[in-house]
């Protein structure tokens, strides 16, 4: 069974070989030993702590075989973006201009460097194997999130935000980062993809352009780029724009990839998600699969079962799903249908 | 050979001369804007108006009364509705963690030269372009401002045209202000020809440019002036103008600038008294003015300075309409010829 849970130290070798694997773009995940280590004791340290306001948490999670301990994937929360240094995007706005004498009147875009979105949750990290990609795991590694953020509001900012990897070819080129990027940085994107990764963005604030933009300016190819999906990051797009996210004027400074915003209240998983009393025993009468979890912080796990779900009704969970939940008789869960 | 003030009669002359230039001169084309054009500059040569409207107009005419260029000079750019240049800047972008320092030339929006007189609409019959006479109807003007400093501002300025290519079109406009104003670069150029350019204020990027995302055509052109530009430019350099990073906002052309004081010609001009006698054949050609506004008289010609006197054949003063005795300023036309040694 694959059973998602937060990130243990022991995970080390294996959370490297899934950095490696990761798509350039997906910053977070640095194939650094010592950082991924870092990483995962300031994931411990989070889900220890008790927390009033959303702070500088970062909650990780893994995608776990629960018979081979083989890590299929992961994901990962950051309370709040931006806490300890600014978390720059690019906003795409129009610039209006127009000339009664001449009778002109149009709007320019341009993208403006801003920190507008410091002090949102975000979603990030997220790596599944290729061969359960469109499964319900898949579902189940990135939703499960919202889940948590669900069983732990106070944790959290009233609004989440996520940021898909934008357009680059398979040789590591980014049309978008090659027009706008690569003056300022002198750098290619791979390597500016993997210091993000390593230091921290902070020291994007040095080098990055403070004057607006103009789209119409850059070359045909970067401004197709503008909240462009790479491929490989549909999957996650897809998901949480059902959960209710949507783009926005905002886009990633360095493949100009869209980012996903929603309010946390609204989130499908948040505001639909039951909770359910556990009663053990054979599920029966499977009627429909369902992502749970247990609600709990340094013990939390989620899953995708078959269940025998009313509202409303305590449901039933067979002795395997009780242990992989780590749950008995009487306890609270979570579930939402897949 | 004259430079003098326009007339109302001139004008089938210059719109002959004007509609010969083309493009080249920021003169209109058509009839009734010429004629209250030149209304206007005769209105400026009399005082009647202010320096924020001023427009001195001139031509350069034969003995024969034949019109053959025309030159311009204005007041005060910027008085009256905004003048925009871009001035070619520098963004440095460097992190010492990482090694990285760029230097991104930025072209910055500004009105820096508000207040500034402006050289333009330099047009001279292409079958006249030999000896002085293109001196003569450019740098007229500015021994015009040695002696009328007070109508003008501390600088002069040129705007010499940028680079286009055999249509006209400009790579820094299709670059640049295409995506701004939506239409082409000889339509723009001709609506700020015709002075309309608030419309510029109304439609232009406020915030800076990087330079290094424009195309590398635009780049390449960004305070190159165009090649017919290039004699103006070598001529007024000579004088003390210089680019000073300001350049044109549609085609990315030059400005250049020099502070009044410190051009050749107005810091080397003297009031001499004028002589008659025939010159010798070795007398260098002198730039000479009447001294007069609105009978402004400005020719160049062999001279010797002897003292305080400057001596000129006789038909030099009749030119010059004056007498022997009258007070004229004058400055040897080309720069670092040798002068002649007082007594």
């Amino acid at each position: 069974m694959l059973v998602l849970r937060p990130v243990e130290l022991t995970d080390l070798p294996q959370l490297q070989r899934l950095a490696r694997e990761s798509l350039v773009g997906v910053t977070s995940l640095p194939d650094d030993s010592e950082r991924l280590r870092d990483k995962i004791l300031d994931s411990c340290t989070s889900f220890e702590q008790t927390v009033q306001n959303p702070g500088p948490e970062n909650y990780f999670f893994v995608l776990e075989d629960s018979t081979t301990r083989h890590l299929a994937g992961c994901s990962e929360i950051v309370a709040t973006a931006g806490f300890s240094e600014p978390f720059y995007s690019l906003r795409n706005r129009h610039f209006n201009s127009a000339s009664r004498e001449l009778n002109i009147e149009h709007g320019v875009p341009a993208l403006s460097l801003c920190h507008d979105l410091s002090g949102h949750t975000l979603l990030r990290g997220f790596h599944i194997d290729p061969t359960l990609v469109r499964t319900a795991y898949c579902e189940l590694l990135s939703r499960a999130r919202l889940l948590f953020i669900a069983a732990h509001p106070p944790r959290f900012a009233d609004a989440v935000i996520s940021e898909i990897v934008g357009l680059s070819s398979d040789d590591g080129h980014s049309p978008f980062w090659d027009a706008v990027g690569k003056h300022f940085f002198d750098l290619p994107y791979v390597e500016a993809e993997r210091l993000c990764g390593l230091e921290s963005r902070g020291f994007l604030a040095e080098l990055m352009p403070q004057y607006p933009i103009y789209v119409p300016m850059l070359p045909q190819a970067a401004q197709d780029c503008i909240g462009q999906i790479h491929p490989d990051g549909q999957v996650a797009f897809d998901i949480l724009q059902r959960e209710g996210f949507q783009t926005n004027s905002y886009v990633d400074l360095f493949d100009g990839g869209p980012t996903l915003h929603a309010r946390t209240r609204s989130i499908r998983c948040i505001e639909h998600s039951r909770i359910a009393e556990v009663r053990t025993g054979s599920s029966i009468d499977a009627r429909g699969r369902y992502l749970v979890s247990n609600d709990s912080l340094q013990n939390y796990r989620a899953i995708v079962a078959e269940l025998d779900y009313t509202t409303g009704q305590p449901v039933t969970l067979d002795a395997a799903i009780c242990a992989a939940l780590k749950v008995h008789e009487g306890s609270l869960i979570r579930l939402i249908a897949l | 050979m004259i430079v003098r003030p326009v007339q109302v009669t001139d004008l089938p002359a210059l719109l002959a001369l004007v509609r010969q230039a083309g493009r080249l001169t920021s003169l209109p084309t058509s009839e009734e804007r010429l004629n209250h054009r030149l209304r206007w500059a005769q209105r400026t040569f009399a005082e009647q108006v202010e320096r924020a409207d001023a427009d001195y107009l001139f031509v350069l005419e034969d003995d024969d009364r034949q019109v053959l260029g025309v030159s311009a000079l204005t007041g005060a750019v910027g008085l009256r509705e905004p003048w925009y240049n871009y001035r070619v800047g520098l963004t440095v972008s460097s992190s010492a963690d990482l090694g990285i320092e760029r230097h991104i030339p930025t072209l910055f929006l500004n009105n820096e030269m508000t207040g500034q007189s402006e050289l333009r609409s330099l047009f001279l019959r292409p079958d006249k372009r030999q000896g002085s006479h293109g001196r003569l109807l450019s740098l007229g003007r500015l021994l015009f401002v040695a002696e009328f400093a007070h109508l003008f501002g501390d600088k002069l300025i040129a705007e010499l045209p940028g680079r286009t290519d055999e249509q006209g079109c400009s790579a820094f406009w299709d670059s640049v202000g295409r995506h701004f104003f939506k239409m082409d670069f000889n339509h723009a150029n001709h609506l700020s020809g015709l002075g309309n350019k608030s419309f510029i204020a109304e439609l232009m990027p406020r915030q800076p440019l990087y330079a290094c995302l424009l195309t590398e055509q635009a780049q390449a052109v960004i305070g190159k002036p165009h090649p017919k530009a290039e004699q103006a430019l070598k001529i007024l350099s000579a004088e003390g103008f210089a680019h000073k990073g300001y350049i044109d906002i549609f085609d990315a052309g030059p400005v250049i600038e020099a502070p009044v004081s410190s051009i050749r010609i107005v810091r080397d001009s003297q009031l001499l008294e004028l002589a008659i006698a025939p010159p010798d054949d070795q007398a260098p050609v002198w730039l000479i003015h009447n001294r007069r506004l609105e009978n402004c008289r400005i020719t160049a010609t062999a001279a010797r300075q002897v003292g305080d006197r400057l001596i000129v054949d006789r038909f030099t003063a009749k030119r010059l309409q004056l007498q022997p005795g009258d007070l004229v300023r004058a400055v040897p036309l080309h720069p670092r010829q040798p002068q002649a040694v007082a007594a």
